[in-house]
């Protein structure tokens, strides 16, 4: 009895990481084939060929680059602002301190799908429609101050205290003094903001018009249709879309399941 | 010595009013962001729903017009019913599937296949809706003999998965619950390793087997958890977009097109910005109602313990 329930746990296992990994399995290998239109999973030679091929066009270049640039800027902007937002009100007393953040936290029911159309007129009459502010400016959240708050709130006042007596200022102490405790916190914060821009995919949509301005996601819905015969280059897209997320993912594991779960706890 | 004393105080009280100040400043970033991008969007989408708005010419105020044409619109309740569906096909199946998985994954997790299984169920959640979307239409669409042999043992027509209307929607939401499991599966298995051994020990003791103890101990300790993952997948279903953009595009027939579909097409496709915002205010609603009863539930839930 134990033996076999044992195998059937394995077996769950098993079809748990079959099911997961078999879309990205074929992705990969199907983005290394250079015959066009074959569905086979004949494995004789693989080559880099694709991959080369949309590298060499000049405008998945300024795609890929259009992708890197908003997710780190955005992840620079949350990071920044978050701190900020979270050290204020973790540590500093200030009227209506419990009430903004009250406020700030509520924020988090509104979800973004349900204010794309005045978000976007917003957007189209400060005149920023195709441009990086439109696309990076509206990344942070309130969950970024909310995760900042929680973290430095376990930095000991004592420490604070003695940075105060030796005459540091605020914005010192927060950045020579709290911010080397934080970082854990706000390696989680990048990771997840990181990859919620890289991934973003609705509100490029509707903002990038101009083919100068799509990021890799929109691509990759277009290219579907523009590439539909050939296989191999959309799928070396995708994984070219894939890829950064994964390799994070692989070198933080546990950072993302962090994310998750304080990303629940909010509620 | 008095004078100096309160001359100290003077500049403390001075120093704590300096420190005020500059924590306006510190909030203010966030609160810019929020006000300008969020704020305004809401009061926007309120009083704009209330106009004939074509983004064009200027909005003219059509009183309840918006509203009351969504009673007759067959466009809105086709997308209203689509979203609804995909809910329930989502929900229930979702939550019951990453439960069953972490259980398993949680039992296991000390050999090495269940820390791969822990690896790997994630990599669909990071990865985008586009791939996911992108990769999945390949899969199915591309007359592949093992997939196609795989859906012909259960009696299934691989190709009309995304080609009938009916069926296009159960695929949507299947293709959205593999790529969701790990997201609540990492809830589930957080809080399993949370449930202290003693339960499971007492429960031993008592002479309950390990189905009985899945009922009693673990299924109750779970409570909270399984509250979280219910809502969470309500009102993310009820959001559901990118996946069906890059799977089916909203077809066949509206098959697919869901609320924010509908709200994207109406706005960017039709020039019916006024109509569009009174329908995804009606969306709104939908989620405010959903996560007002999640608070409820979990209030209680936590009086009871």
């Amino acid at each position: 009895m134990k033996f076999i329930e044992k195998q059937i746990a394995n077996l769950v296992l098993l079809v748990v990481i079959a099911v997961s990994v078999f879309p990205f399995i074929y992705m990969l290998i199907m983005s290394l084939k250079n015959t066009l239109s074959t569905y086979d999973f004949n494995l004789n030679g693989l080559t880099l060929e694709n991959y080369v091929k949309i590298f060499r066009t000049a405008e998945f270049e300024r795609y890929f680059f259009n992708s890197v640039f908003v997710a780190l800027a955005g992840v620079l902007l949350a990071v920044a602002v978050s701190c900020l937002a979270g050290y204020a009100f973790a540590k500093l007393k200030f009227p209506g301190n419990d009430k903004i953040f009250f406020a700030l936290i509520m924020t988090l029911i509104i979800p973004s799908e349900v204010i794309i159309v005045p978000l976007y007129l917003t957007i189209k009459n400060l005149g920023w429609l195709n441009t990086y502010q439109a696309l990076i400016l509206p990344l942070p959240t309130a969950l970024g101050t909310f995760i900042m708050r929680q973290a430095i709130l376990g930095v000991p006042d004592e420490v604070i205290d003695a940075a105060k007596i030796e005459g540091c200022s605020n914005l010192k102490i927060l950045w020579k003094v709290i911010l080397p405790l934080v970082k854990s916190s706000i390696l989680t914060l990048a990771i997840f903001t990181f990859v919620g821009a890289w991934n973003n995919f609705l509100w490029p949509l509707i903002v990038s018009t101009k083919n100068e301005m799509k990021t890799l996601p929109l691509i990759l819905s277009a290219t579907k249709t523009q590439f539909e015969p050939n296989i191999g280059l959309t799928m070396a897209c995708a994984a070219v879309n894939f890829l950064p997320p994964f390799i994070f993912y692989i070198l933080l594991q546990r950072k993302f399941k962090e994310g998750v779960v304080l990303s629940g706890m909010k509620g | 010595m008095q004078a100096s004393f309160l001359r100290i105080e003077v500049l403390m009280n001075k120093k704590k009013r300096n420190c005020q100040l500059s924590a306006y400043g510190y909030i203010t970033p966030i609160l810019l962001i929020m006000i300008v991008f969020l704020g305004v969007s809401v009061l926007m989408s309120v009083v704009l729903s209330f106009t004939k708005y074509n983004i064009l010419t200027p909005p003219q105020f059509n009183e309840l017009d918006n509203y009351t044409r969504m009673l007759t619109d067959k466009k809105f309740v086709k997308a209203l019913m689509n979203t609804l569906k995909v809910m329930v096909y989502i929900v229930p199946l979702q939550t019951v599937i990453s439960l069953l998985v972490s259980v398993v994954i949680a039992s296991k997790r000390n050999t090495w296949l269940g820390k791969l299984a822990n690896i790997v169920i994630f990599i669909p959640v990071l990865s985008s809706n586009a791939v996911v979307g992108t990769v999945w239409k390949a899969i199915l669409n591309g007359h592949i003999e093992v997939v196609e042999k795989f859906f012909a043992f259960f009696g299934i027509n691989c190709s009309m998965l995304l080609g009938d209307a009916d069926s296009a929607l159960l695929t949507v939401a299947m293709v959205s619950i593999w790529k969701n499991v790990g997201y609540y599966a990492v809830l589930y298995i957080s809080a399993l390793i949370n449930i202290s051994d003693h339960y499971y020990e007492a429960a031993k003791v008592d002479g309950a087997g390990r189905i009985s103890r899945f009922f009693y101990v673990t299924l109750p300790m779970l409570k909270p958890t399984t509250i979280l993952v219910v809502f969470l997948g309500v009102t993310t279903s009820l959001q559901c977009f990118d996946i069906i953009y890059n799977l089916t595009g909203g077809g066949p027939a509206m098959g697919t097109t869901t609320l924010v579909f509908y709200v994207y097409d109406l706005c960017f496709k039709s020039g019916r910005a006024g109509y569009a915002m009174a329908v995804s205010n009606m969306l709104f609603l939908l989620i405010l109602i959903t996560v007002v009863a999640q608070r409820k539930m979990m209030r209680k839930d936590a009086s009871e313990i």
